[in-house]
């Protein structure tokens, strides 16, 4: 984790130098000794704290004070003064001008410490806050609102991102010839950044889509496009992707579908058997000859399909090991038939788990069809 | 430090990968590779022996490194992969891109005749 940085403006060289060598044991130190000085520091790299004496030669503290509030990129640095003049009447102009800390030479060390810490981790608070609202808004997005209502079938769709869940992503679309296309994936990184992409890539693949059903309805095709598309736009050049494209017919009950990398889905057969859908090919954004095949399966009467994303399988047992493939197939089979398939299956996970709640974002789609 | 970097020649360099690569460190990883693609380097040997968690944002930064790499025809190889790593690569068929070799000195002997 990068260490705050701490801006010390001071012109007197033996404070300078005192605070300079009992903050850089925690934080990274840079110096200036006037307010000039200073400023030209900020406009370099914008630090997480200011601790600036008043009274300085060229620019005081009131002075550096004002033209940091007047650019809204450094008007929300934390700013504390560090003066001799305890009188009144600096402590309130201070205050009025948006100083977040006001602490009176001679001073304690060990005070001024405890006040930085208070001022970074009340900013940290109110970063975390907000990315967890954008981010919370993008999950949502991230979403279809509903799922397709199908004779013969009951579908069940899970999903609970944490906090600084990552770019879980899953979407359906219908075709006019009654098939239905459905996509699940996982775009890599982690928070804010990661759910952007994921976004991002959601609209390339509902374009790509959209536009391709024209013409053709292969997945393979489709996340050959889509792979295209990652490796030469530059803007996308960071991305990488897991990618599960199915065509399901709900007449035929066959499914074909193409997987880049993505985790594989857990076939069921009947309440007591279970096996892992194996064909995949290359994830997504790492190589533009990269080739997809399509494959076919088809859900059995009495049996269903089950899709999701990293974090369900990656669930830590008691034992340490993941769940793992193996522990959907064993427990994947009782959701046929369940009152409630989707807490059946979570509650099945977490009974061999050590906790209540789950490490990772959970996604997960369920497609039964009936007996 | 969760990465130690040893050089091997001009081009190439082990990286000690540790015993995890994830969310938490990928940034600190992606910018010793910087360092070191900077400096010329095009070849990496990735050493997984000790490494018990890879997950999805470790992995996008081997990725990051590899497409760095590759219009050089530099090479990213992974050696002694351990059964967690290989659970990811086998899942995401990275095997198709990374070469994998059962110890350094085979990544190194196999990475010299290239």
């Amino acid at each position: 984790m990068a260490r705050y940085s701490i801006l010390v403006v001071e012109d007197e060289h033996t404070l300078r130098r005192l605070l300079e060598y009992r903050l850089s044991k925690y934080y990274r130190v840079r110096s200036a000794a006037n307010g000039e000085e200073a400023l030209q520091l900020v406009l370099e790299e914008i630090p997480d704290l200011i601790i600036s004496d008043i009274m300085m030669p060229k620019m005081d503290g009131f002075a550096l004070q004002q033209a940091l509030q007047s650019r809204k990129e450094t008007r929300a640095i934390p700013f504390i003064f560090l003066t001799a003049k305890a009188d009144e009447h600096s402590r309130m102009r201070g205050m009025r001008m948006g100083v977040d800390d006001y602490i009176t030479k001679p001073f304690d060390i060990d005070q001024l410490l405890a006040r930085i810490e208070r001022l970074l981790e009340r900013t940290k608070y109110f970063q975390t806050q907000l990315d967890a609202r954008i981010g919370q808004d993008f999950s949502k997005k991230l979403m279809p609102k509903q799922l397709p209502s199908v004779p013969g079938y009951r579908l069940y769709f899970h999903n609970s991102p944490k906090e600084y869940g990552g770019g879980d992503f899953f979407d359906w679309t219908q075709h006019p010839s009654g098939s239905f296309f459905i996509t699940i994936g996982d775009v890599m990184g982690k928070g804010l950044q990661a759910k952007f992409y994921a976004f991002s890539f959601l609209s390339y693949i509902r374009g790509t889509l959209y536009a391709m059903l024209q013409t053709a309805q292969s997945p393979a095709e489709l996340l050959r496009r889509v792979n295209h598309v990652l490796m030469q736009d530059t803007v996308m050049e960071e991305t990488f992707a897991s990618l599960l494209i199915l065509r399901w017919d709900p007449t035929t009950h066959e499914i074909t579908y193409a997987n880049a990398g993505h985790c594989r889905p857990i076939l069921v057969k009947d309440r007591q058997t279970a096996e892992v859908v194996e064909y995949s090919d290359l994830i997504l954004g790492l190589d533009s000859n990269a080739t997809f095949q399509d494959a076919t399966i088809t859900i059995p009467a009495g049996g269903g399909l089950l899709l999701y994303t990293d974090g369900l399988m990656e669930q830590r047992t008691a034992s340490g090991e993941m769940i793992g493939e193996q522990g959907l197939c064993e427990l994947a089979p009782k959701m046929v038939g369940a009152e409630d398939p989707v807490q059946t299956l979570l509650q099945g996970i977490l009974s061999r788990c050590n906790t209540d709640t789950f490490d990772d974002d959970i996604l997960f789609f369920w497609m039964e069809r009936l007996s | 430090m969760s990465f130690s970097v040893e050089p091997l020649n001009a081009e190439t360099v082990v990286i000690r990968v540790g015993k995890a690569l994830d969310f938490r460190n990928a940034a600190e990883f992606k910018a010793i590779c910087q360092e070191q693609v900077q400096t010329g380097v095009r070849n990496f040997i990735l050493d997984f022996s000790e490494t018990g968690i890879l997950d999805s944002t470790g992995l996008g930064a081997i990725f990051s490194l590899y497409r760095q790499v590759s219009p050089r025809n530099g090479q990213v190889v992974f050696a002694s992969v351990s059964r967690p790593v290989q659970v990811v690569v086998q899942l995401t068929r990275t095997y198709k891109v990374f070469r994998q070799f059962p110890t350094v000195e085979a990544a190194q002997e196999a990475l010299q005749q290239t």
